[in-house]
C-alpha cells in the first residue's frame, strides 16, 4: 500500500509538471473550482465558511464544501481517507504544526507567488508565519486568530467585591480572587472540566508569568527550560486556580457555568475569546462582563496564539488549480477576514485591519491591540491546549500531565514537572 | 452388482447434498466472509503494531517498540488497572443482581411481564445516553446529590463523579444498570427450564425454597453462569461509549479505559502503530477470557458425550 501512494505520487506530481504551462495558457479559459472540507457545519463557523463559499462564487467559481461535523478528529479521519486513496481535497481545515505533519504524506500546493503578490508576510505574526510555512513554503494560509488566554469578569461578582480594577500580574489576579473569595462567592474561577479547559490553566498562567521561559519550554521542548523554576511557578499558580474552581463540573464545558459566571456566583474565567460570542449567543449583554488580556507578571500583554487555517492540497485538474489560487487571494483579503472575523468573534490574522467600525466588539478590539503589543514585544506564543505549539501526540502526553495535575490536589508542583518531562520524554 | 448397489444408495445422498445446498450457502457464505473479514484486519492491526506507523500505515520493522512505548506510559497503565476493577466489580455486581432479580421474578408474581420488560429495557438503550443520563444523576451539582440537598439533608455526600478514586464506580454502577437485565433473562430462562420433578421430590423430603435454590436449582444454572461472565467480560474489556459519555476519561485521566486509549492514540494523537499496539494487547486480554471459556466448554461436551 505505502509503495502504491508513493507511485501516485510520483504520477501526480509528474502529471501537475506537465500540466503546468498547459494550465498557464489555460487559466483564463476554465472556471475556478475548490473541494473544501472542514468540521465547520453549524452555528457562528458554519455561517462565516458559508459567508466566504458565497464570496467564492461571486468571483466566479465554484464552491463545493463537504463538512465533517464533530470533532476535529472526524475531519482528520476524512481527510486521512482522501490521501490514502489518492483523492485529497483542493484545500481543508488544518491547524498548527498538524500541518508540517500532514504536508509529509501528501504532496502540496506552493503558495508562495501569490502570497509574495498580496505582500501578506508583513502583515501576519512571524510565530504565525511560521506554523504556515514548513520548510520555508507557504503551504497554507491561516483564516482566524482567538487568543486562548482571554480574562473575563463577571461585572456582578466584582461588584459584590466591591472591585473595579482588572487585574494586570497574576499577584492582582490571585488578590482579586481572595477578595471575591471573602465576599461570598464560593467559586472565583469559573471554568470547564475538559482537557483543553485545564490546558489553557496551565498555559495562561506560565505564559503569564514569563513569555520567554514558555516558548523555550512548551514551543520548543528545551530541556533546562522544561524542568526550570519558571514552570515550577506556573504550576504552583495552577494549583490556586483549581483551589478557587468548582470541583462539580466534572468533564462538561465551560459554557455550563456561564450563567452563574453572570450571575456573579462565580468571579473570574480564563477563557478564549470564543467565549465572547458564546456568552452572546446565550443572550447575556456586553454589560453583563468585561474583557481584558490574562494576567502578565511583566504587565505588557500575553498573547497566545489559536489560529484556524487551510491548506492546500494538490491537484492536476486546471479548474481546481485556478480555485486555489482564487481561494488563496480570498483568505488573505482584508475584507473577507473582516466578513469573517465578524461572524465568528475572532480578530482577522492581519495586523493591519482596522477595528474601529461599528462591527466590531470592544473585546475584539482589545484583542487585536493585545496581538498587536505581544508581536511587538516578542510575547505573542502559540497555544499548547489548542494543538498551536507542538503535534498532538506531544500535545495531548502533556495535557495528560497537566489535567491529572489540576485534578489530582496531592500532586506536588515538582512532581507535576518531573512527569512532564517524562511525558515529553516518551513522547518524543 | 456391487456397482448398481452404490449407485442406488449414492444417488439419494447426491440429491440430499444438492437439496441442502442453499442452507450451505446460506450459512456458509456469510460466515466465511465475516471470518475473513475479522480475521484479515486483525492480522492487518497486529502488522501495523510492528510498523513506525503515525498519520497514514506506512511499512517498515520496529520490533516492539510500539508495545514498550504504549506499556511505559501513565495512560495504559491506568487504564488496565481500571480495567481489572471494572471488569471485577461490573461482572460480579451484574451477577448477583441478576440473579436476585431473576429469583424474584421467578415467584409467579403478578405484573411478571412488565417488571421483565422494565429491567430489561435499559438494554434497548444506546451506551451513549445511558452514559449521559448517568452522568447528569450522578453529577454533584444538578443531581441526586443536589436533590438529597434540596430536600433538605444538608450534610449528605455523593459526588463520586468527580472524586477521582471514585470515579470508576460511577462506569460499574451506569454499566450494571444496563445490562443487569441481560444476567437477569438469561437466568430466569434457565429457572424456568429446571425440571419441575426435581423441585417437587425436594419438596416431598421436606427442603424449604432456601434450601431447594441452593442445593438443586442454583446448581443448574452453572452453564448460565458462565455464559453471562463470558459476555459480561466481553463486553467491560471493550467498554467505549459508556465511558466516553459518562467520564470521558476523567476527572484528569482517572477513569481511562484501554478501549479509551486505543482511540486517543490513533485518532487524536495520530500514531497509528502505538495505536494498534494497544488494540493488540486488547485483543490479548480478551484472549485471556476466551481461551479458558473454549476449553471449559471443550471438557463439558467431552463429558456429556462419554455420559
Amino acid at each position: 500500500m505505502p509503495n502504491t501512494i508513493t507511485r501516485r505520487r510520483l504520477l501526480a506530481g509528474s502529471a501537475a509538471a506537465i500540466a503546468l504551462p498547459a494550465f498557464a495558457r489555460a487559466q483564463g479559459a476554465v472556471k475556478p473550482r475548490l473541494t473544501v472540507i472542514s468540521q465547520w457545519s453549524a452555528g457562528s463557523d458554519g455561517a462565516a465558511i458559508t459567508a466566504l463559499g458565497k464570496k467564492f462564487e461571486e468571483k466566479g467559481g465554484i464552491w463545493q464544501h463537504s463538512p465533517v461535523p464533530g470533532f476535529t478528529t472526524e475531519m482528520m479521519n476524512k481527510l486521512r481517507a482522501q490521501i490514502i486513496a489518492g483523492d485529497p481535497p483542493a484545500c481543508s481545515q488544518l491547524k498548527g504544526p498538524e500541518i508540517a505533519a500532514w504536508s509529509k504524506i501528501a504532496p502540496t500546493v506552493n503558495l508562495d507567488a501569490v502570497v509574495a503578490a498580496a505582500g501578506y508576510e508583513k502583515v501576519v505574526a512571524p510565530d504565525l508565519a511560521r506554523l504556515h510555512k514548513p520548510e520555508g513554503k507557504w503551504i497554507s494560509l491561516p483564516l482566524q486568530i482567538y487568543s486562548t488566554n482571554m480574562l473575563f469578569l463577571s461585572k456582578r461578582a466584582m461588584d459584590k467585591a466591591k472591585a473595579d480594577k482588572i487585574p494586570v500580574t497574576w499577584a492582582d489576579f490571585n488578590d482579586l480572587a481572595e477578595k471575591m473569595k471573602a465576599s461570598g462567592i464560593t467559586y472565583p474561577i469559573a471554568n470547564g472540566g475538559t482537557r483543553p479547559d485545564d490546558g489553557q490553566k496551565f498555559e495562561a498562567s506560565f505564559a503569564g508569568m514569563s513569555p520567554a521561559a514558555y516558548r523555550a519550554a512548551i514551543m520548543n521542548l528545551d530541556e533546562k527550560a522544561l524542568k526550570g523554576p519558571e514552570i515550577k511557578a506556573a504550576f504552583a499558580q495552577v494549583r490556586k486556580i483549581a483551589d478557587w474552581m468548582d470541583p462539580n463540573v466534572g468533564a462538561q464545558p465551560y459554557a455550563t457555568n456561564l450563567k452563574r459566571f453572570v450571575d456573579g456566583d462565580m468571579g473570574m474565567m480564563i477563557q478564549g475569546g470564543w467565549a465572547q460570542g458564546v456568552l452572546r449567543n446565550a443572550g447575556f449583554k456586553f454589560e453583563d462582563f468585561m474583557i481584558a488580556p490574562g494576567p502578565s507578571d511583566n504587565t505588557r500583554p500575553v498573547f497566545l496564539l489559536n489560529a484556524d487555517a487551510f491548506i492546500f492540497w494538490q491537484r492536476s485538474e486546471p479548474d481546481l488549480q485556478a480555485g486555489q489560487t482564487l481561494m488563496a487571494q480570498l483568505v488573505m483579503d482584508p475584507a473577507i477576514q473582516t466578513m469573517y472575523s465578524q461572524i465568528t468573534g475572532s480578530i482577522p490574522v492581519r495586523t493591519d485591519v482596522d477595528l474601529s467600525g461599528a462591527g466590531w466588539s470592544d473585546g475584539q478590539r482589545r484583542t487585536a491591540t493585545a496581538l498587536k503589543d505581544a508581536v511587538a514585544n516578542n510575547q505573542a506564543v502559540l497555544s499548547l491546549a489548542h494543538n498551536m505549539a507542538q503535534e498532538n501526540g506531544m500535545t495531548a502526553a502533556m495535557i495528560d500531565v497537566i489535567t491529572e495535575y489540576v485534578k489530582n490536589k496531592t500532586i506536588t508542583p515538582e512532581q507535576a514537572v518531573a512527569r512532564l518531562g517524562e511525558a515529553v520524554e516518551g513522547a518524543r | 452388482m456391487t456397482d448398481a448397489v452404490s449407485a442406488a444408495s449414492s444417488r439419494p445422498a447426491i440429491s440430499g447434498a444438492v437439496r441442502r445446498l442453499p442452507e450451505y450457502l446460506m450459512i456458509w457464505v456469510p460466515l466465511l466472509l465475516s471470518a475473513g473479514h475479522i480475521v484479515s484486519f486483525a492480522l492487518w492491526t497486529i502488522w501495523i503494531s510492528f510498523t513506525p506507523s503515525t498519520l497514514v500505515p506506512v511499512s517498515g520493522w520496529v520490533g516492539l517498540r510500539n508495545y514498550t512505548a504504549v506499556m511505559a506510559t501513565r495512560n495504559w497503565h491506568i487504564a488496565f488497572d481500571n480495567l481489572l476493577l471494572f471488569g471485577c466489580a461490573f461482572v460480579l455486581l451484574s451477577l448477583v443482581i441478576g440473579l436476585m432479580l431473576a429469583i424474584l421474578l421467578d415467584q409467579r408474581i403478578r405484573g411478571e411481564n412488565v417488571l421483565r420488560s422494565i429491567f430489561l429495557y435499559p438494554l434497548a438503550l444506546s451506551f451513549v445516553v445511558t452514559g449521559t443520563v448517568w452522568s447528569w444523576l450522578l453529577n454533584p451539582g444538578i443531581g441526586i446529590e443536589k436533590l438529597v440537598h434540596d430536600l433538605g439533608w444538608i450534610s449528605f455526600r455523593f459526588d463520586w463523579l468527580v472524586d477521582r478514586d471514585m470515579a470508576i464506580w460511577t462506569i460499574v454502577i451506569a454499566a450494571i444498570w444496563q445490562s443487569s437485565g441481560f444476567a437477569m433473562a438469561l437466568f430466569l430462562a434457565g429457572l424456568r427450564s429446571v425440571d419441575g420433578d426435581l423441585v417437587k421430590a425436594a419438596q416431598i423430603d421436606g427442603a424449604g425454597p432456601l434450601r431447594i435454590y441452593r442445593r438443586v436449582i442454583l446448581p443448574t444454572l452453572w452453564p448460565i453462569t458462565v455464559t453471562v461472565i463470558v459476555v459480561q467480560l466481553q463486553f467491560a474489556i471493550s467498554t467505549f461509549d459508556l465511558v466516553r459519555a459518562l467520564t470521558n476519561g476523567g476527572p484528569g485521566i482517572a477513569t481511562q479505559l484501554p478501549a479509551l486509549v486505543v482511540y486517543d492514540l490513533m485518532f487524536q494523537r495520530g500514531l497509528l502503530g502505538r495505536g494498534a499496539a494497544a488494540a493488540v494487547l486488547m485483543l490479548l486480554i480478551l484472549l485471556a477470557v476466551l481461551l479458558p471459556y473454549a476449553a471449559w466448554r471443550y471438557v463439558q461436551r467431552r463429558r456429556l458425550t462419554h455420559a
